[in-house]
């Protein structure tokens, strides 16, 4: 904490700006290519939209009204990874429901609009999706089964930026933001970041620049004098219940609406979204508002959203490329851009943006297709084939993954740290010594991230003091800096419970801020 | 044969239908109240918080298959801490009910199936007309031997008899004199009471087997019993378990029966009360420090703090108030022995012993000579904790201290008593 | 089945047992008024032992106040409707010294109610300010303040108690504090609970092997802070134990929950209160409460069976959303028992501000019931519920215990005014 602002060059042959998944699917479909990356994110991996979004491993069918390509291209890529990344995706199949009240020929013609985009869709009577699936309302009046399946956004970029490093010893780096380029005869000839932690500034030299910043991919092109990236913010609001509800991710048969999609993730169920134009995306965070009107369309569907105990609420935005001027957001196409700048007069920066968290890799691909023949690279992309590795420290953040290990290690000395999601301490030693983007003063934040701790009912408010005091056990701490990661830690998982604090939440809350301010006085930590 | 392997069951979807209204899993804070004072934490490295998150989390196998559910004794003393009132013992129940029965300790199951194989309902196999012989041949040489109770009765299928009272299998099989003082007992007070040759045993293991079936059918055979009789009162003598089967088991199958159940203790309370047991705590000239065990399955699980009052009015009048020290933390909120459960059945001692060392440490604290309670399996715990852990003290039964109280305690009724009490005579 | 329905009788019924029920029985005990007292686990559980009378002040309840007692003059003239405010602070002194009184009488002393507050120890190494504390805790405080050199000790398998984390955290403000580690005797394997090295230390063979090790781990040192771990039922004597055998002088620091002084007072009370003649039904809520004009009666159950209470005066004392006295939803915030209007923000937005630990604190801490000038709640039309109903402790609105570091002086306080209303009402 006590490091002065130093000043730091980095050479690599391309960056890569922004830590989500496209990012980090660039940086492996590189590495494959034996091109080497250093990847870059102001914040930390899935820091944007890729941790925030819905987990639906989508099979298209929810695009067949909208946007065949979309939904044929989703089916094409969800099949890729359920065979590439079996690790990181749930099968649960998916089901479309429509309740009473729901436009019946919308219904009707479901099936016959999957069939050209090549989903297999099921139609099944409305007890046996009721048999499947418990809660669903009894008000349902037709029901299909399609391949929706889940995946986890966190263990998947994790994977691929573990993976590139193994490669050919690419690199990832948190806490470093592109503030300018320097721009010399129609080509980016150094980036100009700070690393957020110390403030210090570091210039990359690299041959080729890629922006894959997602939401900011508009600013960060602006950097490079690009004004072919145009932009607008949709935003998404999405629920966690404590619980996981249904097997299957449940659709509402209906044109896209709020709160029209629970999904399962692992142990819990993700009920969203709703979608709100922003035009600034610093201030992004859930409101009352937009909580109440998806607990309020979802228990249409599933009667027990009403009385669920939620554990937190989230935010992500996603990047609508402006072009036809669309009524609803979620009209727009969910289809991706990648443009070459070469109209910009710069010949080796592009912008990958749009798209999906389903779509990734062929984000990536088509990116990676672009640099290597820029780099005379001539190896095919491999990404489609080749497995992602199982890489031991990312496999922490998929739900009841630790407890299982921690049960079948049977090592009482293995001490549980988190309680709620059953992380023990082994896992957090590991994170801190081996995942990606390991680092000496590696936070409670950028720990969670990397595994289930915090993410249970207590949100992290008796873990986040347990493993604090770890760390200090470990000398990971030696002054106030553990204090001061261990309020910023509740003050982030905070951001996600502020909307949902009802119920059983709201006696977990008190005892949380009893405990935090009431005893420990983490809210005057600056006073003394 | 392939071995038997254990059935998953989704522990979530149970636990919504065990528990309706209130106190769900779900309401869980995760703030360990529960763990920390359960004597059953880190045996096989599980705790109750532990168990509730594996369900929540979904990890029904792991949960279906663990050694612990046979660790924990279902004594609710996790609930009772919990702010929550949420009750793990029901999913434990739930998980020994699905075992297969050749996976099962072997010992709990042997219990209920002896249990079942006789008329008795007893645990220890013995039928209906050896229990009788025993009965009457001891009954015949205290009449012979102690003539002050030349008279004394152990009426038998007596119809009518306000009391049917239950006795624990151990008595008759191994230690038949200890059934006496509880006579004297009757005799003195003047009860009307009766055994009954069927279904006189009181222990079930059924139920901690997880044998719903069989403990149902113990129970039925138990109330046929009673009704039979036309007896007022099922008077459960001292053992915790049998009355909680009892009790519990005739609310959890809905059965209509017009007797009521109650437990000794509160008797012997009223009839101190009454001055029908004219005891005293003369005879502790020495004063000899006694404390008291308080059953968790009469007193948390059942009748509360009220049967933990009796204990302690009794205790007082018995051994002087001066010579009783309270354990800590006692009544609802007391320790489990560890014996409970069917623990001491399971064969698991090295785990039976780690779960008694609270029972012991609580013990040691007291200081006292001598541990009462009304209950066999805590009896035999605390007895074997004790010298497992290297203490010093004794347990003996009320009926044999309220006799001793009495002046009327045999030559062979004196197992229990350590010489210093054995001085006191 | 044929069962007896149990049925008690009282002048006064207080429901809840947290501080506030408790500090209630106690008064009520004090003023000879025959009392019952019904209530499970809450809040009281978790707390530190410490009893804070005042320690920050909004609006940013910023550095700790030395002077509680002036505290509560500047508080009265910013903020007149805290519970605080609405009690004379010599009665508000007289209930402190009656509830410490009472607690030294039963074995657990606690320092008297001074002047100023003292700064305290936390499991964090931060310091936290409050007006009374557990003589076992005492040293600690002292030996800060005096700068004596000090060892805090931590024990392996003890979790969220790092005596390195409390030691680099003070080491600018106490440069003699430093740390180790050792094991509990016959608990070196695994997980160990406060709760279960406490009640192993009422044993004296634990204390002699304890008392070695430490005496090692001390060195040439002649104080130590352990976690709060002397003792369940009698910490006096095991404190005093331990020095004699060890030499040193101990305190404790107060860990994080599950931890040993909530469950001590909450045994302490189970224990006492019987003794005393309060008739207490302890874990069980009370399910229904009818309120007449010259009575009431409480329904409960226990796994026995039903209950039935009838009690002359009532005083609610349920706590906050942790203790069940009051319930969120997503419409907005109720009292579950008798339906009480709740003094609330008007939407769920303004609950909560959007940083957690913002300085002015949250507003729906603020919410509660409203009482009149003699503790009564008050109903939709702004009069008392009923003449013999009476209100104590956190559930009462317009105060932020958490942050104005004031949980046990509301309790306290509101509960020895709802007594004295009480005592009013019953003759
Ligand atoms: C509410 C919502 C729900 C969704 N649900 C689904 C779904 O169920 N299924 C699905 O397939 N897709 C879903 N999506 C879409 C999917 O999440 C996104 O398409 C995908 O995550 C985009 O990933 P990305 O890497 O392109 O962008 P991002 O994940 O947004 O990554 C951009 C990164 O750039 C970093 N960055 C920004 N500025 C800078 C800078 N100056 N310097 C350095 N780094 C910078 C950010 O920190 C961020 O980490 C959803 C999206 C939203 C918003
Ligand atoms: C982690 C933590 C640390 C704390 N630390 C401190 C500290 O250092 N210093 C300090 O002064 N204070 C501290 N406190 C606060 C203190 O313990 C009390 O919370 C506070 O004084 C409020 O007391 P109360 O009696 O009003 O409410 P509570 O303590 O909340 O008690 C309410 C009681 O009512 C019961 N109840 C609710 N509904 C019913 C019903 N229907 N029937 C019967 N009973 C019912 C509950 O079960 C509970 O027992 C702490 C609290 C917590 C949670
Ligand atoms: S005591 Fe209750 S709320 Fe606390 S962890 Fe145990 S079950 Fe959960
Ligand atoms: S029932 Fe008893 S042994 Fe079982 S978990 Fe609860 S406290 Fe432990
Ligand atoms: S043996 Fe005794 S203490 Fe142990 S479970 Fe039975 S009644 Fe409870």
């Amino acid at each position: 904490m006590t490091e002065k602002p130093t000043e730091q060059t980095i050479e690599t042959e391309v960056l890569i700006i922004g830590g989500g998944v496209t990012g980090a699917g660039i940086m492996r479909d590189l590495s494959l290519r034996g091109i080497q990356t250093l990847l870059i994110d102001k914040k930390d991996l899935c820091a944007g939209a890729s941790g925030g979004n819905h987990g639906l491993l989508h099979s298209g069918s929810r695009y067949v009204f909208s946007d065949l390509h979309s939904a044929i291209e989703c089916r094409r890529e969800s099949t890729i990874l359920k065979h590439i990344a079996p690790q990181c995706i749930e099968e649960t199949g998916g089901l479309f429901v429509a309740v009473a009240g729901d436009d019946p020929e919308f219904a009707e013609n479901f099936g016959s609009k999957c069939e050209p985009a090549g989903i297999e869709c099921t139609p099944i009577s409305t007890s046996k999706a009721r048999e499947l699936e418990p809660l669903l309302s009894d008000r349902l009046f037709k029901a299909y089964r399609v391949p929706d399946a889940t995946v986890d956004p966190f263990h998947l970029a994790l994977l691929n930026v573990a993976h590139a490093e193994m490669v050919n010893g690419s690199s990832f780096r948190p806490h470093t933001e592109i503030l300018s380029f320097i721009c010399k005869n129609g080509k980016i000839e150094a980036a100009i970041c700070r690393d957020n932690r110390t403030q210090s500034t570091i210039t990359v030299r690299a041959g080729q620049y890629v922006n894959a910043g997602g939401a900011w991919a508009m600013d960060i092109a602006h950097m490079a004098n690009c004004k072919d990236v145009n932009l607008l913010y949709s935003k998404g609001t999405l629920l966690v219940s404590h619980d996981r509800l249904t097997t299957h991710v449940v659709n509402r048969l209906r044109p896209p609406g709020d709160g029209d999609i629970l999904v399962p993730g692992g142990t819990v169920s993700v009920l969203g979204t709703t979608s709100l134009r922003v035009d600034d995306l610093t201030t992004v965070k859930p409101t009352v508002a937009e909580i109440d009107i998806n607990v309020r369309e979802g228990t249409a569907m599933i009667p027990a959203l009403a009385t669920a105990r939620y554990i937190r609420a989230f935010s992500g935005v996603r990047p609508l490329l402006q072009s036809a001027d669309n009524a609803d957001d979620r009209e727009v196409t969910r289809g991706f851009a990648l443009l070459d700048h070469s109209s910009q007069n710069l010949s080796n920066f592009c912008t990958i943006t749009g798209g999906k968290l389903t779509t990734y890799r062929l984000m990536a691909e088509k990116t990676s297709d672009l640099i290597a023949e820029r780099m005379h690279n001539s190896k095919p992309c491999q990404t489609h084939t080749t497995s992602l590795p199982d890489e031991e420290s990312c496999r922490w953040t998929e739900p009841g993954a630790s407890p299982k290990y921690w049960y079948r290690a049977n090592d009482p000395e293995d001490m549980i740290l988190c309680e709620c999601e059953m992380v023990p301490q082994s896992a957090i030693d590991e994170i801190i010594t081996d995942a990606p983007g390991a680092e000496d003063e590696m936070n409670l934040e950028a720990i969670a991230l990397r595994s289930r701790a915090g993410k249970g009912p207590c949100q992290g408010s008796f873990c986040g003091i347990r493993i604090t005091s770890h760390l200090y056990d470990r000398g990971h701490y030696h002054d106030k800096t553990g204090l001061i990661h261990m309020r910023d830690f509740f003050n982030e998982r905070f951001k996600g419970m502020r909307t949902i604090i009802w119920g059983q939440q709201a006696a977990q809350m008190e005892l949380a801020e009893a405990l935090h301010c009431g005893l420990l006085g983490l809210n005057n930590l600056e006073d003394d | 044969m392939a071995e038997p392997t254990i059935p998953t069951i989704n522990f979530k979807e149970k636990a919504e239908e065990l528990l309706p209204q209130g106190a769900s899993f779900e309401s869980c804070l995760t703030c360990g109240l529960c763990s920390s004072g359960c004597p059953a934490s880190g045996i096989e490295n599980m705790d109750p918080r532990k168990f509730i998150r594996m369900a929540m989390l979904g990890m029904d196998e792991e949960l279906s298959s663990s050694k612990w559910i046979w660790a924990c004794t279902q004594c609710k003393r996790c609930q009772h801490v919990c702010p929550m009132s949420i009750d793990i013992s029901q999913l434990v129940f739930l998980a020994r009910s699905n075992w297969p029965q050749e996976k099962k300790p072997a010992g709990i199951v042997r219990s209920c199936q002896l249990i079942q194989s006789t008329d008795s309902t007893s645990a220890m196999g013995l039928p209906p007309e050896d229990f009788v012989f025993v009965v009457n041949d001891v009954l015949e040489e205290v009449r012979e031997l102690q003539p002050k109770f030349k008279n004394l009765e152990a009426p038998m299928d007596k119809k009518g008899a306000h009391f049917f009272v239950n006795q624990n299998s151990r008595e008759p099989m191994s230690e038949p004199d200890e059934m006496v003082p509880l006579w004297k007992i009757f005799d003195i007070v003047g009860a009307d009471w009766t055994y009954s040759s069927k279904a006189w045993a009181a222990e079930n293991f059924c139920m901690f087997s997880g044998n719903e079936k069989a403990w149902f059918e113990v129970i039925r055979k138990r109330v046929d019993a009673v009704n039979k009789l036309g007896c007022e009162v099922w008077l459960n003598t001292e053992c915790g378990h049998s009355y909680y089967t009892m009790w519990n088991g005739i609310n959890r199958f809905g059965m209509e029966v017009d007797f009521k159940l109650e437990s000794l203790v509160t008797y012997y309370a009223r009839w101190i009360r009454e001055g029908k047991l004219p005891v005293n705590s003369d005879w502790n000239r020495k004063n000899i420090k006694f404390t008291v065990q308080d059953p968790c399955m009469i007193v948390r699980k059942a009748y509360g703090d009220s049967i933990a009052e009796d204990m302690r009015f009794v205790t007082k009048a018995l051994v002087g108030e001066e010579n009783f020290i309270d354990m800590q933390p006692n009544r609802s909120a007391n320790y489990c022995c560890g014996g409970g459960g069917g623990f001491l059945q399971a064969g698991m001692t090295e785990h039976r012993r780690t779960y008694g060392k609270r029972k012991f440490d609580q013990i040691a604290a007291t200081g006292a000579a001598y541990v009462l309670t009304p209950c066999h399996n805590c009896h035999s715990q605390m007895e074997d904790i004790g010298h497992h852990y290297g203490g010093s003290y004794g347990v003996v039964h009320f009926w044999t201290l309220i006799c001793l109280s009495l002046g009327v305690l045999g030559e062979n009724e004196r197992t229990y008593l350590g010489p210093d009490l054995l001085e006191c005579i | 089945m044929i069962e007896e329905a149990r049925h008690f009788t009282a002048e006064l019924a207080v429901i809840g047992s947290g501080l506030a029920g408790f500090a209630a029985s106690i008064f009520a005990l004090n003023r000879n008024i025959k009392t019952a007292q019904i209530g499970n686990t809450g809040a009281i559980a978790y707390t530190t032992g410490y009893l804070d009378l005042l320690g920050s002040l909004a609006p940013d309840y910023a550095a700790s106040i030395e002077d509680p007692w002036q505290g509560l003059e500047l508080l009265r003239s910013s903020y007149p409707e805290h519970p605080l405010c609405r009690i004379p602070q010599t009665d508000i002194h007289t209930a402190f010294e009656q509830f410490t009184g009472f607690l030294g009488e039963c074995g657990i002393s606690y320092s008297s109610p001074g002047k100023t507050n003292a700064r305290v120890l936390t499991p964090a190494g931060t310091l936290k300010p409050t007006l009374c504390m557990p003589a076992t805790m005492q040293i600690g405080t002292t030996a800060f303040s005096r700068q004596e050199p000090c060892v805090i000790i931590d024990f392996k398998g003890l979790k969220g108690f790092s005596s390195s984390q409390i030691a680099a955290n003070l080491k600018d403000q106490w440069p003699e504090l430093r740390n180790t580690t050792i094991e509990f005797p016959d608990m070196s394997l695994g997980e160990i609970y406060p709760e279960v090295m406490a009640r192993a230390l009422e044993v004296p063979e634990t204390r002699e092997k304890l008392a070695k090790i430490l005496v090692g781990a001390a060195g040439e040192t002649k104080i130590i802070g352990l976690p709060a771990i002397l003792g369940m039922h009698s910490p006096d004597l095991v404190r005093k134990e331990m020095e004699q055998l060890t030499g040193l002088e101990i305190f404790e620091i107060p860990t994080m929950p599950p931890s040993v002084p909530g469950i001590r007072l909450r045994e302490m009370f189970e224990q006492l209160f019987p003794q005393k003649g309060i008739t207490l039904i302890p874990q069980q809520k009370v399910d229904k409460l009818k309120i007449e004009q010259d009575g009431a009666r409480l329904f409960l159950s226990d796994s026995f069976g039903p209950i039935t209470v009838d009690a002359k005066s009532v005083i609610l004392a349920t706590g906050r959303f942790l203790s069940g006295g009051l319930e969120a939803s997503i419409d907005g915030i109720t009292e579950p028992l008798l339906n009480l209007p709740v003094t609330q923000p008007g939407s769920r937005e303004e609950w909560y501000r959007e940083k957690y630990t913002d300085r002015r604190g949250h507003e729906i801490n603020k919410a509660g019931i409203e009482v009149d000038a003699s503790f009564r709640p008050l109903d939709n039309n702004g009069a008392p519920y009923s003449n013999n109903l009476f209100a104590a402790g956190v559930i009462l609105a317009h105060q932020d215990w958490i942050r104005g570091r004031c949980g046990a002086g509301v309790a306290i306080a509101t509960a020895y005014k709802a007594v004295e209303e009480v005592e009013k009402y019953l003759s």
